[in-house]
């Protein structure tokens, strides 16, 4: 059986030939790249003192090939190079387990390998914070063999967990499946584009997961120059997985930008766009904006580090790399939020059958977090300013709670009087509000120079940005993971458990991170395997809390994906929701909506029965 | 309208837990412990935020679970939708936007620029004729301290680890840089380094190819043996020594800190 999306023609289809799994194909590819660019540089190109096999430079272009393999094995090359010099395309996926193996140009399959890639990743970044942590249940290095090997650690945890998780898993994984459908459409605008980013993000992490091979380095996530030129040489192996991943991050925010813009249903007018798809709006506008340019940085820094330019050295700025990199790495925060600030906005209405209040003011609130993000960066760096230098970034800070606000004010006014039903993503969203009050509140702290200059680079501030990201993301990540399901797959999970799960993550959470606030405040400061003895009680108590957080991750993880396959079976629209993902039962590999639906009202109006949208009637062809 | 009244009722309760919360925390030492006139500065502002967000905090809480207790669906009701649909409150929404905007704009001229001002006029020159000048060098990974005034040129303890000694209630300047005094002539081995003692409630990002400076007023006599949060500690990931980048704090009488001074010199001159 093919599937509809292949866009080929019987005809094409060479019964005869055989070919390897795209799988086993890239890998093979990748690894004839590796060799054949890495030993042309090391041995040939760029030979130095008793020729290494692996060098700087070399792994640089030897990754680039093999990379390059990686993809082309995985279906590139009939997706883009033979289509390019004007070959039909010729690509079967077949319609069973096989096609999340390969490219696809089905946007849920695309949703499902993204939402797979980017669970992994939390994972292995994961059980580096569980090791880390593991170390510093003790005041003196025992976990880890050097510093060194914490600090990787560290790195590959905060890279990780940033580049294919937080800002990966609400707008690829979920945005990838869910636009296109909730937005009435049958595919996403550039389906190629987002087949090939996503095969980009497992290339990204097992780089950064894999980069010790190549050395230790020490910078953490944020690669802070010129101590990333002194770094063995793992530090290539960060900026070059960094680079895959927001790669993919950016093809994906294009594709799902252009989707929205000019995919949507008859009907679906401006004012009618559901409140996921602004979310993923702003956050692809700030990833078009800002990955170029954190890009750019990279490729400088990787430029000065292997050609050993003195760009960020004494003598050249320092400082030039930390404005860069926070220019990206404030909004990068919110890219990582505000898809979630769009989904309390989302399930609420819902879950309360009620209309969904001031739902301009949750527009608003999105796009003015997007526009302010970009003027607030040098809040990271106010231990490098002197004075009224300070204010300007302090101004925008504090400013920026006000639209953030706008998401709990609708969510407020949404629930207020309504039939709330008590399922688990309502109890994680609540969850996932008050933490982000917390993150909200120590951020209004942070924001004043005068508690900064004290808490900077403390746990405080490790505190506050988990509490903004696993408390307000994470949170509503694992909300949404339960209320679309059925969705996905069908089946229902278990209410009882479900509960169970929120509840344990929520506890193990706060006071876990609650006490990294106290710590950070007690004088603990970041990036340390070894601290005085006096810090040692709290962290052993935070390392136990912590462990009990992964264990409750992996729970949740566990009973979705049991349910998955064992739940009971749900019904088509379990929720009675009205946005039109849920008037859809397609499956993935099946055709979305035939015929195209015609919207006829807002999806957020629970006061009359009337349908939101009719199926499209026939085009008269004039 | 109960509906009004019983939160508003919870939201009053709620706010003064919260305020007798923090007044307790604010009581023990927010910043556990403090030494130096900027330090006070900052738990000030802390005292100050929390104090007035308390109720907008308790605001958020008690309406989350109000809401999640008084409006859950019931089981066995028929009807799934709830008999109130509206879309808008022009007051409420007036009122939260105006609350918020001017909350903000309290925030920023008090504590973020009266206080900013406060724990930097220090730096003012009319206040800081007298200061006492350390000069503080972070390589990988040591601080040196010194001293030009009294001509120490590197302060050490008995076992040749740096120390630093301050007098009590004088303003310090610290001239920050970042270089390493065994390899001058190598410019790209410095890398950054920050600046910190806990206990004085500030820092400073030591910058390669900078010099920086910055005030403390100290404010009482105290040392690492008192509190360990009297400790310089490197705040700015500097690689694997960045850890172990820790230095001992002496603040002492003005008396004691000549007899440190006439100490470190005999040492030095042996
Ligand atoms: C299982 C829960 C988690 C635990 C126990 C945990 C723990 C930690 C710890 C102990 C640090 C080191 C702080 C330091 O010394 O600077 C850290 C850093 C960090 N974490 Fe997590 N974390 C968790 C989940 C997450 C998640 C979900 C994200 C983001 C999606 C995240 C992002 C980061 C980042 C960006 C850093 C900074 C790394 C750096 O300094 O380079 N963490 N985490
Ligand atoms: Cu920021
Ligand atoms: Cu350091």
């Amino acid at each position: 059986m093919s599937s509809t999306f292949a866009g080929t023609s019987e005809s094409f289809l060479r019964k005869g030939r055989r070919m390897l799994p795209p799988v086993v194909r890239g890998l093979f590819w990748a690894a004839i790249g590796f060799f054949v660019v890495n030993t042309l540089v090391s041995q040939a190109l760029d030979r130095t003192p008793f020729a290494p096999y692996v060098t700087k430079v070399s792994v640089t272009f030897g990754w680039a090939a093999a990379t390059c393999g990686w993809l082309l094995g995985l279906g590139a090359w009939e997706l883009v190079v033979r289509p390019y010099f004007g070959k039909p395309v010729e690509w079967e996926v077949p319609n069973d387990w096989r096609r999340y193996f390969m490219m696809s140009l089905d946007h849920k399959v695309v949703g499902l390998q993204y939402m797979v890639s980017s669970v992994s990743g939390f994972f292995i970044a994961g059980l580096a914070a569980m090791l880390m942590r593991l170390e510093l249940m003790n005041s003196s290095l025992w976990t880890f063999p050097t510093p060194n090997a914490y600090l990787s650690t560290v790195g590959i945890h905060g890279t990780i967990m940033m580049f294919s998780f937080g800002t990966v898993m609400l707008v690829s994984g979920f945005g990838n499946y869910l636009i296109p459908l909730m937005i009435g459409s049958n595919s996403s605008a550039f389906p190629r584009v987002s087949a090939i980013s996503q095969w980009l993000l497992p290339a990204g992490i097992i780089t950064v997961a894999l980069s010790p091979i190549l050395g230790t380095w020490t910078t953490g996530w944020r690669g802070y120059a010129p101590l990333a030129e002194q770094d063995p040489n793992g530090i290539v192996f960060y900026y070059l997985g960094v680079f895959a991943m927001t790669l993919s991050s950016l093809l994906v925010s294009i594709n799902l930008t252009a989707t929205i813009l000019f995919k949507r249903a008859k009907g679906l007018t401006w004012n009618r766009i559901p409140m996921y798809a602004w979310g993923i709006l702003a956050a692809s506008l700030l990833n078009i904006i800002w990955i170029p340019e954190i890009e750019m940085t990279f490729i400088l820094a990787l430029v000065s580090n292997v050609a050993s330019l003195p760009l960020f050295a004494q003598i050249g700025t320092p400082l030039t790399y930390m404005e860069v990199f926070w220019l990206f790495g404030h909004p990068e925060v919110y890219i990582v939020v505000v898809p979630a600030f769009a989904l309390w906005q989302e399930f609420l209405p819902v879950m309360g059958q009620k209309t969904l209040f001031g739902r301009a003011w949750g527009v608003l609130g999105l796009v003015f977090v997007m526009m302010f993000s970009g003027l607030v960066w040098a809040h990271h760096m106010f231990t490098n300013m002197r004075d009224d230098q300070m204010l300007p970034f302090s101004f925008f800070t504090e400013m920026i709670s006000i639209p953030t606000g706008f998401a709990f004010l609708t969510s407020i006014g949404t629930v207020w009087k309504s039939k709330l039903r008590l399922t688990t993503p309502t109890l994680l969203v609540f969850m996932s509000m008050f933490n982000f009050l917390i993150g909200g509140v120590t951020g209004v702290m942070l924001a004043d120079p005068v508690i900064n200059l004290q808490a900077h680079d403390t746990f405080f501030v490790v505190g506050h940005f988990h509490y903004t990201i696993i408390g307000a993301m994470v949170f509503t990540f694992m909300a949404a993971a339960y209320y679309w399901l059925p969705k996905f797959s069908g089946r229902m999970y278990s209410e009882f458990w479900g509960k169970v799960g929120a509840i344990w993550v929520f506890v193990a959470f706060n006071c876990a991170f609650g006490q990294f606030l106290l710590i950070g405040l007690r004088g603990m400061n970041r990036w340390v395997p070894v601290y005085p003895p006096y810090l040692r009680n709290m962290n052993f108590e935070i390392s136990l809390f912590a462990f009990l957080l992964g264990l409750g991750f992996l729970f949740n993880l566990v009973h979705i994906v049991w349910m998955w396959r064992y739940g009971k079976p749900a019904k088509a629209n379990p929720w009675n929701a009205k946005t039109l993902e849920w008037q859809s039962t397609a499956m993935p590999g099946e055709t979305n909506f035939n015929p195209p639906p015609e919207v006829l009202t807002g999806f957020y109006d629970y006061s009359d029965e009337q349908p939101v949208w009719k199926p499209e009637s026939p085009v008269e062809v004039s | 309208m109960l509906d009004l009244v019983l939160f508003t009722i919870a939201w009053i309760v709620g706010s003064v837990l919260l305020e007798w919360l923090f007044h307790a925390l604010n009581q023990y030492g927010t910043y556990f412990y403090t030494a130096s006139s900027q330090a006070v500065d900052g738990e000030h502002a802390v005292a100050f935020i929390l104090t007035i967000l308390a109720p907008v905090i308790a605001f958020v809480v008690v309406m989350l679970i109000y809401n999640f207790i008084r409006f859950r669906a019931r089981a066995g009701d028929t009807n799934l939708r709830s008999r109130h649909q509206f879309r808008t409150n022009k007051l409420f929404i007036g009122v939260w936007v105006l609350v918020s905007i001017g909350l903000n704009l309290l925030f920023f001229v008090h504590p973020s620029a009266s206080a900013l001002e406060q724990m930097f006029n220090s730096e003012q020159a009319r206040l800081n004729r007298q200061d006492l000048e350390v000069d503080v060098v972070a390589r990988q990974w040591q601080w040196f301290f010194s001293y030009p005034q009294y001509g120490i040129s590197s302060a050490q303890d008995a076992n040749g680890n740096a120390t630093l000694y301050l007098p009590v209630n004088r303003n310090v300047k610290f001239v920050l840089r970042s270089y390493d005094p065994w390899h001058t002539y190598d410019p790209y081995i410095g890398v950054i380094h920050g600046f910190w003692i806990p206990a004085f409630g500030l820092k400073q990002d030591i910058i390669p190819g900078e010099t920086r400076y910055m005030y403390v007023h100290t404010s009482k006599v105290t040392s690492y043996d008192v509190n360990p949060m009297v400790r310089v500690q490197c705040t700015e990931v500097c690689g694997p020594g960045h850890p172990y980048m820790e230095a001992p704090v002496h603040v002492v009488s003005a008396g004691d800190f000549q007899t440190w001074v006439k100490k470190q010199l005999k040492l030095q001159s042996d």
